[in-house]
């Protein structure tokens, strides 16, 4: 008898808690680029909306940054249950291609209170085929930081605004037998982004293009791409410590902290990191150099939300990342984790994006006449491993190994 | 017996399935894919095309094959030889009791217990041309009076990333020649010093043919494990500068994570497969025949 009712009770339960685990929809959630302060950041959020909208559980998925792109890959490809996903300007067009992302088109249009979007997310939205087939949630541009006290000691008082002046000030103020050196050298890990951004605005004509380069269009054959290689040499040969080859972000962030390269060119998702290593009065963001045509281009790295084209939650799932992508809550999730938000009403309301650090960011995006937002052409097939040859061919260029002229040629034929 | 027979069979079965379907079916998988054509840019576009993976990855002129597989026979070759006579040596210190051995060994054993990218995050630092502990004690004795570019001058970039290794191998050498030394038996190393054996003798004669089972096993292991083992360099170099210091394995992740390129990823998993493969059998067979000759 006893034995019975425990049976009984077991099975009341059972039952119970089906019945409120249907009640409620659980969307899975991936996140990319996972940080244990960004998991905690989107957590608390997810808390949020869930105590906003008791009927949908949110699961987030966060692998190690390390794996997280290939966990991402891999769920996709083999379709596991997924409802929003963080896709990144690299993954979108493999996700596309694979037919994983669903194109938001329809959602858009029926989004009536959507706000207005800064250019460059827009213009990242719709990365593939010109479709949206995600939300831009973070944005990421370069800019100048500079470390103002180590040049007022070498009696420095202007800051560079072309390429041209950047590499004399970095040599002019390079002691080695003071360990003192100008500039924070990137020499792996898309170290691309760094020279071709010293390179590819000596070509006038780049201003027009659609891409830094693409497939069978480029600029490597220019003698006006040649001149900003050779002064990014230079600068390498007498501003840079020689160690700078080897240097990733990590390297970067300590070399310009410790004071020994005051010029360092970063994303704004460094100035957190900057502000707790250094103090936020301890340096200052100015926009990129430009070259010797007035211009430089603004090559922009995000990440957004985009649903799952098998996922059977995608009304769910669009709510949430509505909810997410409203000005308010995507001002607040940047502000905590460093990248630049995307509307244009956050850059006007919110204290924070005003702050003394954004300024140089805000400039750069509402002057597309001088810093013109170009993209790399993610989409080619010639893209995926692109930034490894370069990196390989750079590093044998700054060792003596290769000649300039050798390397350029590869890299033109690479890209005929 | 027949009855017998079939018992056996069923008896392995467990065992023999749980090995078909995660060992034997991912690398025949692995296998079929570095025939195919198969990129994670373009997932519906997969088919097999034969041997082009293969001459893909050896015609390659920017990662040169030959630069690779000499790369990776000195990091397999330079790491195993140190790691197994600094090991044997910690092993025979470490073999007679005294005072603090426990926390002795334990410190000795714990580089075994870390990640292989932490050890590569932790060594990069340590060499770093600019902050680097090692730099500073060179600087400070006077060794040295620029900085050294361990990580970005491709002459010591190779001697680096071997430190780091060996560094972290020693402790399993050490850890598994103790255990294999505590067998021998006293008596036997008593009756040669007795018959007049001095100690260098005694190793030789004595102890290493004793524990030879082990040295094979050990140093077999260890040679697939370094060749399977691009952590510490992933996250020293990367494979650099300028390719001094990319191995099979590091060129292997390369292809997967930057170029998306399963198909040539996998061709390279299976250089490094036939290479063991080869050098197991080869090993063996050489081991095996000098212990009959000395029986």
């Amino acid at each position: 008898m006893r034995k019975a009712l425990v049976v009984l009770v077991a099975m009341l339960v059972l039952v119970s808690t089906a019945f409120t685990a249907s009640a409620a929809t659980t969307l899975e959630f991936l996140e990319v680029m996972t940080s244990p302060e960004r998991t905690a950041l989107l957590k608390s959020m997810i808390a949020e909306y869930e105590a906003l909208n008791p009927d949908i559980k949110i699961n987030l998925i966060s692998p190690p940054y390390e794996q997280s792109e290939q966990k991402a890959t891999l769920m996709l490809n083999t379709n596991q249950t997924l409802d929003i996903i963080e896709v990144r300007d690299l993954s979108a067009k493999q996700f596309v291609n694979n037919g994983k992302l669903t194109d938001l088109t329809e959602y858009l249009e029926a989004w009536t209170d959507a706000e207005p979007m800064t250019a460059v997310a827009n213009a990242a939205a719709r990365t593939v085929d010109n479709t949206p087939y995600l939300i831009p949630a973070n944005i990421y541009i370069k800019a100048l930081f500079v470390r103002r006290d180590v040049l007022r000691e070498h009696g420095i008082h202007e800051i560079p605004t072309t390429l041209e002046e950047l590499v004399e000030t970095a040599i002019k103020i390079t002691d080695p037998s003071k360990n003192q050196y100008g500039f924070t050298w990137r020499g792996k890990s898309s170290e691309i982004k760094f020279s071709d951004l010293f390179a590819a605005p000596y070509v006038e004509e780049l201003k027009d293009a659609e891409f830094v380069y693409t497939d069978g269009e480029h600029h490597f054959r220019e003698s006006g791409f040649k001149e900003g290689m050779e002064l990014y040499i230079k600068l390498f040969k007498e501003a840079v410590p020689n160690d700078g080859i080897n240097w990733g972000f990590n390297e970067q962030i300590n070399a310009f902290v410790s004071g020994t390269t005051p010029f360092l060119i970063q994303d704004p998702d460094s100035i957190p990191l900057l502000d707790k290593m250094l103090g936020p009065d301890k340096y200052e963001v100015h926009p990129i150099p430009v070259g010797p045509y007035g211009f430089n281009y603004i090559d922009y790295g995000f990440a957004g939300l985009g649903i799952p084209s098998y996922s059977k939650h995608k009304e769910e799932a669009w709510e949430f990342i509505k909810w997410m992508s409203t000005s308010d809550k995507n001002g607040y999730y940047n502000q905590h984790y460093g990248p630049l938000p995307v509307h244009t009403a956050t850059f006007e309301n919110n204290e924070h994006f005003q702050g003394k650090h954004y300024v140089a960011y805000n400039y750069e995006m509402n002057h597309p006449e001088i810093f013109v937002p170009i993209p790399y052409d993610l989409s080619s097939e010639k893209w995926p491993g692109w930034a490894k040859i370069h990196e390989t061919d750079m590093q044998s260029v700054l060792l003596g190994r290769m000649s300039l002229e050798q390397a350029l040629g590869k890299w033109a034929k690479y890209w005929d | 017996m027949h009855g017998y027979k079939r018992y056996m069979l069923f008896s392995i079965l467990p065992a023999f399935a749980f090995l078909a379907l995660f060992i034997y079916l991912p690398i025949t998988q692995g296998v079929l894919i570095s025939f195919q054509g198969y990129t994670l840019y373009d997932m519906n576009n997969v088919k097999f095309i034969g041997l082009d993976n293969f001459k893909a990855i050896i015609t390659d002129i920017n990662f040169p094959f030959i630069q690779i597989l000499f790369n990776t026979a000195i990091w397999v070759g330079v790491s195993l030889l140190m790691q197994f006579v600094l090991g044997f040596v910690l092993a025979l210190l470490m073999r007679k009791p005294f005072k603090g051995r426990g926390i002795y060994s334990a410190l000795v054993f714990y580089p075994w217990a870390m990640s292989g990218f932490a050890i590569g995050l932790i060594w990069a630092w340590l060499f770093n041309g600019q902050f680097g502990v090692i730099n500073d004690i060179l600087l400070r004795l006077g060794l040295i009076s620029t900085p050294i570019g361990f990580l970005s001058n491709p002459s010591y970039a190779m001697i680096s990333v071997l430190v780091a290794n060996i560094w972290y191998g020693v402790p399993f050498f050490a850890i598994m020649l103790l255990a294999a030394l505590q067998s021998v038996p006293a008596e036997l190393i008593e009756a040669a010093t007795i018959d007049g054996a001095g100690s260098t003798r005694r190793l030789f004669s004595i102890i290493i043919p004793y524990i030879k089972p082990t040295i094979v096993s050990t140093t077999l292991l260890r040679t697939m494990w370094i060749m399977n083992f691009p952590d510490i360099i992933y996250g020293m170099t990367s494979g650099g500068p300028a390719n001094s210091t990319n191995i099979l394995s590091t060129q292997m992740i390369n292809k997967l994570l930057q170029f998306y390129d399963y198909g040539q990823g996998s061709a390279f998993g299976v250089v490094i497969m036939s290479l063991l493969f080869a050098f197991a059998t080869f090993y063996l067979k050489l081991t095996s025949t000098k212990e009959s000759d000395a029986a």
